[in-house]
């Protein structure tokens, strides 16, 4: 078998570069991450937040029934009471301490489910990577929103490509 | 069934609803009372004998079914007021047939009779349920997620089981005070109570102090103590437990946690020496709550305010977590091993003692005593921190708990029971209230056992010794004139004494207390008692009151006999004869009557040891300070006061160098002894026995043979 120069080496090469060319007429499906992002479902379930009422109290009632309801026990739940001088949420009972091992959920929501204020909540964000193990404790200062209605916008600040 | 369809329930056996049959389980209680007739019934079609008159919430059980209940209470008398044990009954006819009555009846006051014939499963029981819970939910509020009770609560599980599973209820409910503070133990939320009257039938049938009633009628019938004063109780704790909804909580568990946060273990509470059985919450490593745990031979199910609200100093921020040396003029923090080498360095030679209180497990004093003896050469440890310390040996009491409750009079001597004994006083309670049992209570104050006693006798305080003669002479039938001196002393007339001594018999037991010896001429008492018990042949108990006392006393870590007892161990601190002293989890500032010679002996001892779980007062005299696990955090064994045996097994990590006692004294046995170390309780526990011969062969919750065999021995 003799090599054929134009059969077995130019052929196939111009075959290859054809593909390309007629995929240059096609919509791009890859984006440049992470300057531009897609947009998730809306019923994607990320990362956590404890959301706030209009009012700016908490709806976060302490209860643990997220706690309960979680498959991976990656929840601490510890409560207190509210007092006048000092009150997080409306009603006897808040969260004094609410936190959740990122590295144990399996982001099943069953937490959401469970809630009867509808203060856990998972939303789109899911850049969670992180470089220590107790990064991914995430604390009640860093799970509840600063503001109401910060949690479902969080993700969309980002410019999201369709 | 006549008619009548029956839901397959999968809370009755297969086996039972297919083949009808008779089925004969004599109880327990049945054998107790030899002539109780057995009658015949029939339950979902299945016979079965019982006892007459028991009542037919209970004859279920027999059967492995269930009726929901809220206010029935099987250790409390029944009222029928929450309609939930509602069944269908009718009576078997002479030609087979059965009739029924036209409306449902409550399975809680319905007693067994012949021929009656009970249905639990039927469309009209189903139906029936869910309408009492509808009207129970009425009122009730949605607090669900923030109720200490939810989770564990039986108005949630009945719900659940029997209830609608949605509510036609929308107009406005009842409102009223929550988080209503009854005592600085036990909260109220009016909105959540059911009206079931537990709560108001424990302090009326268990507790005696009655101090909670019911206030208004209806749906505003509230339970509330008497003119709005504290719930001021020592028992309140338990009308936590026993309340079938969220409306009495524990103000120290208030938000602390959800039960399925908890880890729950079985456990002894030694905050006094009746050790009750109860369920030890944790959570994360910390202790969160304590609830009784059925033990009929102690506490039934009952605990006391003492016990269940007395734990924080296992959360304390004062524990001991770190060995502490003295350097000179300054304490640092050391190691186990350079600890063990001045310990050794000083208690080598014999001129050594310790004094012993508090919560240690057998274990633990058992090796205490064999490191002072092999190790130290000596024999001065003493568990007693009494004004009176008498030579006697073993002293266990011959009366359990459970067995007062058959006695024919009880006589209660110098002692508040409720404070010390708690258990004891609820079984001499439940002794009056159920078998009629006399109670006679001497004691120079008023205490809760006078609701309930048919004699009640002051005395003038510190002459317990007078009245006891005086009781003596009664007995002996003295006339007038010899009273005389007794009866001036003690402020008690010569009547008084008859009256106490006419009731004394065979069936009699005397119930007093080791703080009996902290009164004046307390030998005198003990004596007199001993002739009373001999001379009337009742039985004297002398029951020891603080945690693990009985046990070491049982081991016989008390002084006399050739070794130095507490006072001559602190005199013999002060005048230089002991040179090493070792505290071992107690605190003598707290424990002996006699401050300035505490006080003298600490700063005259050349080296002290102070181990303990909590850091305390005696830091600044200490040479060596050890830090030592608290009993939750440790396996070991502990004796009652009747001389139980009961094993208790460690949950928690002692917190920071805190070490087992028992493991300390293993160590420093080693270092000075030699010899094969004990590696765990068990081994330990082992040893007891084949060396003291009260321990050998006695199994978990049975009473040590002295106990049994025993009796007083003078």
């Amino acid at each position: 078998m003799s090599l054929d120069l134009m059969r077995d080496v130019a052929k196939p090469i111009l075959a290859g570069f054809g593909i390309t060319a007629q995929r240059l007429k096609k919509k791009k499906v890859t984006i440049s991450y992470p300057d531009e992002r897609r947009e998730q479902y809306q019923r994607t379930r990320w990362r956590h937040y404890l959301v706030r009422y209009e009012s700016g109290l908490e709806k976060c009632i302490g209860c643990s029934l997220c706690a309960g309801a979680c498959p991976a026990r990656c929840i601490y739940v510890e409560a207190d009471e509210n007092t006048d001088q000092e009150r997080y949420s409306p009603g006897e009972r808040y969260a004094k301490r609410y936190e959740i091992n990122m590295l144990r959920c399996i982001f099943c929501g069953y937490c959401q489910e469970a809630c009867p204020t509808g203060a856990i909540v998972l939303r789109q964000n899911f850049e969670l990577a992180n470089y220590e193990r107790k990064d991914f404790i995430y604390t009640k200062e860093m799970l509840l929103e600063k503001v109401p209605g910060e949690a479902d916008e969080c993700y969309n600040r980002v410019p999201t490509i369709r | 069934m006549h008619g009548h369809k029956t839901f397959d329930s999968s809370a009755l056996p297969r086996a039972l609803t297919e083949r009808p049959r008779i089925l004969v389980q004599p109880l327990e209680s049945m054998a107790a009372v030899a002539e109780t007739r057995l009658v015949t019934i029939t339950i979902n079609d299945v016979e079965l004998q019982v006892p007459k008159g028991e009542l037919i919430v209970e004859s279920v059980k027999r059967l492995g079914l269930e009726i929901p209940i809220f206010c029935y209470h099987a250790r409390m008398k029944p009222v029928g007021m929450c309609r939930m044990c509602l069944v269908e009954v009718g009576f078997k006819q002479p030609d087979g047939s059965v009739r029924k009555m036209p409306k449902p009846q409550a399975g809680c006051t319905l007693p067994a009779d012949n021929n009656m014939v009970i249905y639990t499963d039927t469309e009209m029981v189903h139906r029936d349920r869910k309408g009492v819970l509808e009207f129970l939910l009425v009122n009730h509020p949605l607090d669900c997620p923030i109720c200490d009770r939810g989770g564990e609560c039986p108005l949630q599980n009945n719900t659940i089981f029997y209830g609608p599973s949605t509510t036609r209820f929308t107009e406005l409910k009842r409102h009223l005070p929550k988080a209503y503070p009854l005592s600085q133990y036990v909260t109220l939320d009016l909105e959540r109570c059911i009206q079931c009257g537990r709560c108001v039938r424990f302090t009326e049938e268990i507790s005696g102090d009655a101090q909670l009633a019911f206030r208004f009628r209806g749906s505003n019938m509230q339970p509330s103590t008497f003119q709005l004063l504290d719930f001021d109780s020592k028992f309140s704790g338990n009308v936590i437990e026993i309340c079938p909804v969220g409306a009495l909580t524990s103000a120290k568990y208030r938000f602390r946690a959800r039960p399925w946060d908890l880890e729950t273990s079985p456990f002894n509470c030694l905050e006094c020496s009746n050790h009750c059985s109860v369920w030890f919450d944790h959570r994360a490593g910390k202790f969160v709550r304590m609830n009784g745990r059925t033990n009929e031979a102690v506490n039934e199910e009952w605990t006391c305010d003492k016990g269940k609200f007395g734990q924080d100093w296992i959360n304390d921020s004062n524990r001991s977590v770190k060995v502490m040396v003295r350097k000179g003029d300054a304490f640092a923090e050391s190691t186990w091993s350079e600890a063990y080498d001045q310990i050794i360095a000083a208690f080598s030679g014999g001129h050594c003692a310790a004094l012993i209180g508090g919560k240690q497990s057998n274990e633990s004093l058992f090796l205490l005593g064999k490191l002072f003896r092999d190790g130290f050469k000596s024999n001065h440890l003493d568990s007693r921190w009494t004004r009176h310390l008498t030579d006697d040996a073993l002293k266990l009491a011959p009366d359990t708990i459970a067995s007062l409750e058959h006695k024919k009079t009880i006589l209660i001597l110098g002692t508040s029971l409720a404070d010390e004994l708690p258990m004891v006083f609820l079984r001499a309670r439940k002794a009056w209230f159920k078998n009629g049992t006399q109670v006679l209570n001497v004691t120079a104050k008023a205490n809760e056992a006078d609701a309930f006693a048919t004699q009640s006798l002051r005395y003038d305080e510190d002459h317990e010794a007078d009245v006891v003669a005086g009781i003596r002479l009664a007995l002996e039938g003295a006339a007038d004139d010899a009273f005389a001196l007794v009866a001036r002393r003690a402020q008690v007339s010569a009547a008084d004494f008859r009256a106490i001594a006419k009731e004394l018999g065979p069936d009699t037991a005397i119930i007093t207390s080791r703080s009996i010896f902290n009164v004046g001429d307390a030998g005198d008492v003990l004596d007199g008692l001993q002739a009373i018990a001999r001379k009337t042949g009742c039985t004297f108990n002398c029951y020891a009151v603080n945690g693990n006392d009985a046990g070491a006393e049982a081991l016989g870590l008390i002084g006399g006999q050739g070794s130095l007892n507490t006072r001559e161990i602190l005199e013999a601190c002060v005048n230089y004869r002991v040179k090493a002293l070792w505290l071992f989890d107690c605190n003598p500032f707290d424990l002996y009557p006699d401050h300035h010679l505490v006080n003298d002996a600490l700063e005259s001892v050349a080296f002290l040891v102070v181990q303990g779980s909590n850091s305390s007062s005696l830091t600044p005299y200490a040479s060596v300070v050890l830090p030592s696990a608290a009993p939750a955090e440790q396996d070991g064994s502990y004796v009652n006061m009747e001389g139980r045996l009961q094993r208790g097994k460690g949950m928690l990590q002692a917190p920071g160098d805190a070490k087992p006692s028992w493991r300390i004294f293993s160590e420093l046995l080693l270092r000075t002894a030699g010899g094969t170390p004990y590696f765990n309780p068990s081994e330990i526990l082992q040893a007891i026995g084949q060396e003291v011969p009260s321990f050998a062969g006695v199994g978990d919750g049975e009473l040590l043979k002295s106990a049994v065999a025993g009796g007083v021995t003078a």
